[in-house]
């Protein structure tokens, strides 16, 4: 057929050139799709990884919220004297007013594994911020200051729904400077010795960043001292955490002049009858009155009409008092925020390229510059649920 | 073949052959990473919509009273998106294979972005999760310690793993096990 020094006869040119178009179309029809998924399954996959560290990161610490010391004396979930979870900013670079709520943000207290777990012996005084140590039985032997080293975050707390976390500044021998992980100027009360324990402790603030001009949006994590937040994830572009308590005031399980506790379902015990260590009536602190015939009664109100399923808590019962330790007190609280028993959080990530994002709006949160649906990267939204075991021990 | 020859017909036919089957393997490659991709992101899906009702179900009261008495949930309904405080069964022992089944009170249906969308026995339209539970007693301490289960299906006929002895895990799902027992505060 092809004889030598011929060249093609136009049919064999004419089938050579359809079957070569034919193999060009297909590839390049296969070249878009495939440009398109090359671009944006990384991006898919980094987007995935992102959520799941911020969802990992946050449920790890949730679930820890609350933990309490375990060794020495007043030992016990943190939720016995005050609340470990708190709807809003706590430190002392950028910490929030006493008393507010925030959808976006979370703090969270609660003792680690740590040998740093005593009390005062001697009186903690807003004026010299000096801390000094009993040695109690879990102190570790030969060691100053049962453990507690410079730069470690410290917890104090006593029975009276007071509680400040501080900075160990300096230690010289036996005795630690310390400063408050509040902001400048904030006060604090006189911690007397021998019933004010003293902790090692971690208080994890998670909030967004969000910066539209540089298109910075960050899930954020605090340590509550000086130094600045640092990021978790990037391009997370929603953060929401939704409350649920008891619906039940806490009731006193036994007398408070029984000298081990606990002595309440939850929350702080309310002080002897003559007592007043607040400014509240002798006798009565944040959640608990007494009556006419002086029982002790709650001061928190039943919620969910009488059902003992969780109750979704409004940002109003959570920044509506009572306050604890009183309403004098700088670093007040809540009392509704000792019901928190579960903690629902709703967590949106974007991609991070600009091309791989569609119009804002329902798959968006930013808008981008893709007009095509091939090439789009739709922003993954989702919701869990972490209860605390510490909140949760009697349930 | 000698110089300034060309290709034959036939070369060229064998040449264009093994170039659209290398490049139709290799647009399969696209094919494996997106399905890879879907199934990484299906299976933490599944992971957490498990871990929201295991969450769920460790909130509901197991404990004891003032009076030291137990003291058991036996009631919240656990399907609303939002439990309920009555019309459920809470921590109260499950019927056997409810985890092989859809029994209502004990199978809620989620959509793609993990919103509960009912209750009823049958997946209604736009489920793509499945999620089953069971609450069974310890048999060693049947009266204080229970054993959790909650299982996230694709929806879609989970074929001999539903009839089979036990449970099996399949691709793209999760399961998840815990214990809870009673403790006083």
């Amino acid at each position: 057929m092809l004889r030598p020094e011929d060249g093609f006869s136009l049919l064999e040119i004419v089938i050579a050139t359809a079957l070569m178009l034919l193999v060009t179309a297909g590839v390049f029809s296969m070249m878009d799709p495939a440009h398109g998924s090359f671009a944006t399954e990384p991006e898919k996959a980094d987007l995935q990884q992102r959520l799941r560290v911020g969802a990992d990161t946050l449920s790890k610490d949730l679930i820890m919220a609350g933990a309490g010391a375990y060794l020495g004396t007043g030992v016990g979930s943190l939720s016995a004297f005050f609340a470990p979870v708190l709807p809003f900013r706590q430190g002392a670079t950028g910490g929030d007013p006493a008393g507010a709520f925030a959808t976006d943000r979370i703090t969270m207290m609660y003792v680690p594994s740590t040998a740093a777990q005593t009390t005062l012996s001697a009186d903690l005084t807003p004026i010299s911020l000096a801390l000094q140590v009993n040695t109690e039985n879990g102190c570790p032997r030969n060691v100053s200051l049962c453990g507690f080293t410079s730069g470690m975050s410290v917890l104090v707390y006593d029975d009276s729904g007071a509680y400040d976390m501080f900075t160990i500044t300096s230690v010289i021998g036996a005795l630690a400077q310390v400063s408050i992980n509040r902001p400048a100027g904030a006060a604090t009360k006189t911690y007397e010795k021998d019933v004010t324990k003293v902790v090692e402790a971690v208080s994890h603030t998670y909030y967004l960043k969000t910066d539209e001009a540089t298109e910075t949006f960050q899930l954020m994590q605090y340590d509550g001292t000086s130094h600045a937040g640092v990021p978790v994830a990037d391009h997370v572009v929603g953060l929401t955490f939704d409350y649920y308590g008891d619906p039940n005031p806490p009731v006193l399980k036994k007398p408070v002049s029984d000298p081990t506790g606990p002595w309440t379902t939850y929350g702080p015990k309310p002080p002897a009858l003559r007592a007043k260590p607040t400014a509240y009536p002798a006798g009565e602190n944040c959640t608990f009155t007494i009556d006419g015939t002086g029982l002790r009664m709650p001061r928190l109100a039943v919620l969910g009409g009488g059902n003992p399923t969780l109750v979704k808590l409004t940002p109003a019962q959570l920044t509506d008092g009572p306050w604890c330790p009183d309403e004098t007190n700088p670093n007040r609280w809540d009392a509704d925020l000792l019901r928190i028993r579960k903690v629902a959080v709703t967590l949106r990530v974007e991609t991070a390229a600009k091309a791989l994002r569609g119009p804002a709006g329902v798959l968006f949160t930013h808008g981008g510059t893709s007009r095509r649906g091939s090439r789009w990267v739709p922003d993954q939204e989702i919701r869990f649920q972490v209860t605390p075991r510490n909140l949760n021990l009697g349930r | 073949m000698r110089d300034a020859r060309g290709f034959s017909l036939l070369e060229v036919l064998v040449a264009t052959t093994v170039l659209t089957a290398s490049l139709a393997a290799l647009a399969q490659l696209f094919t494996i990473a997106t399905r890879a991709n879907s199934s990484a992101m299906a299976t933490t899906c599944a992971t957490v919509l498990a871990q929201e009702k295991m969450e769920q179900l460790r909130s509901l009261t197991w404990g004891f009273d003032t009076l030291g008495l137990p003291l058991t949930d036996t009631s919240t309904d656990l399907t609303a998106a939002s439990e309920r405080g009555t019309g459920g069964t809470g921590l109260s022992p499950s019927p056997p294979n409810t985890l092989s089944r859809d029994i209502e009170g004990y199978v809620d249906y989620l959509d793609t972005f993990g919103r509960v969308l009912d209750r009823g026995p049958a997946p209604p339209e736009g489920a793509v999760y499945i999620r089953r539970w069971s609450v069974e007693p310890l048999p060693t301490n049947p009266g204080n310690t229970i054993v959790i289960q909650v299982l996230v299906t694709r929806r879609r006929t989970r074929g001999t793993a539903d009839t089979a002895a036990g449970l099996r895990r399949q691709p793209d799902e999760a399961h998840v096990i815990s214990v809870k027992t009673r403790k006083a505060s």
